[in-house]
């Protein structure tokens, strides 16, 4: 008997393009706010003595927009790609719920940035929106979910393949951190005020259980489906070691969630805690080096691509950093070198290793690979380009992170050094000056990896409305079945 | 069927929450909820004008289709 013709499925992919353009937008903006708070903070006159673009009302639309416009987008665009080819399954929902969900988070995000730069704030870092805009935020997180789980549900293929697990976990987490972490009472619904329910240091802790478990759960899980998707598909390799990836996961999901008081050290939280934190953090090395060797050992037998490909660099190159980040991270936590290290640039320094070398580069490559598929072009328009962005992001990154951990260890130095009567040897201001030179050198690193992006946006433009890049009948297979058994599809 | 059961329920949806931010809008006691409440309201008709379209577009697209075909 003939077997049944299998129907192709109709995949959802306007939406995807959509949360793609986003987050190369979004790239942009977060970058040039970066680069000049940088400028700000090296050159104070830089404000121009206007309050609503001071360094404290655009320092958090620097990281909402780096984290939740630009990561949050090519997040949330991918995983929507990635279910619905490794589940074999349209999004659930129809056009109009996905619609919802990236218009809605558009939304989001520029209401939040309009009520940072009016100087609206709850005061809490990466939880900044006052309650309003946490509700919104939780509508269109709740349709997100209703969105994936509902296309897991109604998937084709029997087996959930590992980057969802990260993908679920990235979605049902943040779910529960937001609403626990924004947990207060407005003065009126017609007013932005409100008050946390959380006093003293029970605020204190719910804010870095939460704060971390964002580094956690959104800057970690939620890219590290995206590792197990694209690097296979970019080496044509399936994972190195299936089961190690499952070992990653549920180890990385259990010890993450505990490692937030770490931030707390030397304050009233009680001992045991800030130990506990800290012990945790320790043993988070294990599965997120285990996660990191599992991404580079995929490339075996591959290596050679790294020559020809250069947006697979881009992803290799972020696992580098997400192993040399969660081995700085850990060390950090440790109590007496948070002693050093705690209030100076060398967290400043490590918070951007893992955001523009792990979450950036990774994002960077799944959207190389993204748009000529998307778009249906037969490759990226110039590799030579990707090229030149690689070398000169990594470049900036070099010089802001090495001038953060000088500048942080003088400053932890220096505010701790006193002077054969016991008093301090030098003043905060002195500290100030003397980074200077450094902050100079770190606001260069991040106009290197600004121009990076801009070069980008050209290639991707261009990957788009050149005709070199028409789609030939030979070529017209590339983002079909090809590489089908790498990466759960 | 999918997409249909879809737009009626997100249209509803969005146009609920249209409703709470022209309320918000109307009482607000400070510039943040009177603009929020307001954009609220004004990405409420946008995205409803837009669901409608595509309602339109898709039931002349089959016309044209059974047509076709007919």
């Amino acid at each position: 008997m003939a077997e049944p013709m299998q129907v192709p499925i109709q995949y959802n992919e306007a939406v995807v393009r959509k949360f793609v353009i986003a987050s190369v937008f979004w790239a942009v903006v977060a970058f040039l706010v970066g680069v000049y708070i940088a400028a700000e903070l090296a050159w104070p006159e830089a404000n121009l003595g206007f309050s609503f673009i001071n360094f404290g009302r655009l320092r958090p639309v620097h990281t909402s927009g780096a984290i939740f416009a630009f990561g949050g987008s090519i997040l949330i665009g991918s995983s929507l790609y990635i279910v619905q080819r490794t589940c074999r399954a349209r999004l659930f929902g129809g056009e109009a719920l996905a619609d919802f969900l990236f218009w809605g988070y558009q939304f989001f995000i520029v209401m939040a940035a309009l009520s940072y730069v009016m100087g609206y704030s709850q005061g809490q870092e990466y939880a900044e929106p006052e309650w309003h805009i946490d509700l919104w935020l939780t509508i269109v997180w709740v349709i997100y979910a209703i969105i994936f789980v509902g296309t897991l549900l109604k998937r084709e293929e029997p087996h959930i393949y590992v980057a969802n697990w990260f993908l679920l976990a990235f979605i049902l987490t943040i779910a529960v951190l937001h609403l626990v972490n924004n947990a207060a009472v407005p003065i009126s619904m017609y007013s932005a005020k409100s008050y946390a329910v959380y006093a003293g240091v029970q605020s204190a802790l719910i804010q870095w259980w939460y704060g971390h478990n964002a580094v956690g759960f959104f800057l970690t899980a939620g890219f590290l489906g995206m590792m197990y998707y694209f690097i296979p598909k970019q080496a044509d390799r399936p994972i190195y070691s299936y089961r190690l990836s499952v070992v990653h996961f549920w180890s990385l999901v259990f010890m993450y969630i505990w490692a937030g008081p770490h931030h707390l050290h030397y304050t009233s939280l009680p001992d045991w805690t800030q130990t506990l934190g800290m012990v945790f953090s320790l043993m988070l090395w294990m599965p997120s080096w285990g996660g990191m060797i599992n991404g580079l050992m995929t490339l075996s037998g591959a290596w050679d691509k790294l020559r020809t490909n250069p947006a697979l660099r881009f992803s290799v190159t972020a696992v580098g950093f997400y192993g040399m980040s969660t081995f700085e991270g850990p060390v950090l936590s440790i109590r007496d070198v948070n002693a050093l290290a705690h209030y100076t640039d060398w967290v400043v320094g490590h918070v951007h290793s893992g955001t523009l070398g792990w979450n950036a580069f990774i994002s960077f490559g799944a959207i190389y690979y993204l748009v000529p598929a998307l778009w249906k072009r037969s490759g990226l328009y110039s590799n030579r380009l990707v090229a030149w962005h690689y070398w000169i992001s990594t470049l900036g990154i070099v010089l802001y992170i090495s001038s953060m951990w000088v500048a942080g260890i003088m400053q932890g130095l220096m505010w701790r050094a006193y002077d054969a009567f016991g008093f301090l040897q030098y003043s905060f201001a002195e500290s100030v000056n003397a980074v200077h030179p450094y902050y100079v050198i770190r606001w260069m690193g991040g106009v290197m990896f600004f121009v990076g992006a801009l070069i980008m946006v050209y290639n991707l433009v261009m990957t788009v409305r050149s005709p070199s890049t028409n789609l030939s009948g030979s070529d017209a297979g590339q983002f079909g079945a090809a590489g089908a058994v790498v990466a759960g599809e | 069927m999918e997409d249909d059961i879809s737009e009626i329920i997100v249209g509803i949806m969005v146009a609920v929450l249209g409703l709470v931010g022209l309320v918000m809008a109307s009482g607000a006691y400070d510039s943040e909820i009177f603009i929020f409440g307001l954009s609220v309201a004004g990405f409420a008709v946008v995205f409803d004008i837009g669901l409608i379209r595509r309602h339109h577009d898709r039931r002349a697209l089959a016309r044209h289709r059974g047509g076709n075909h007919g």
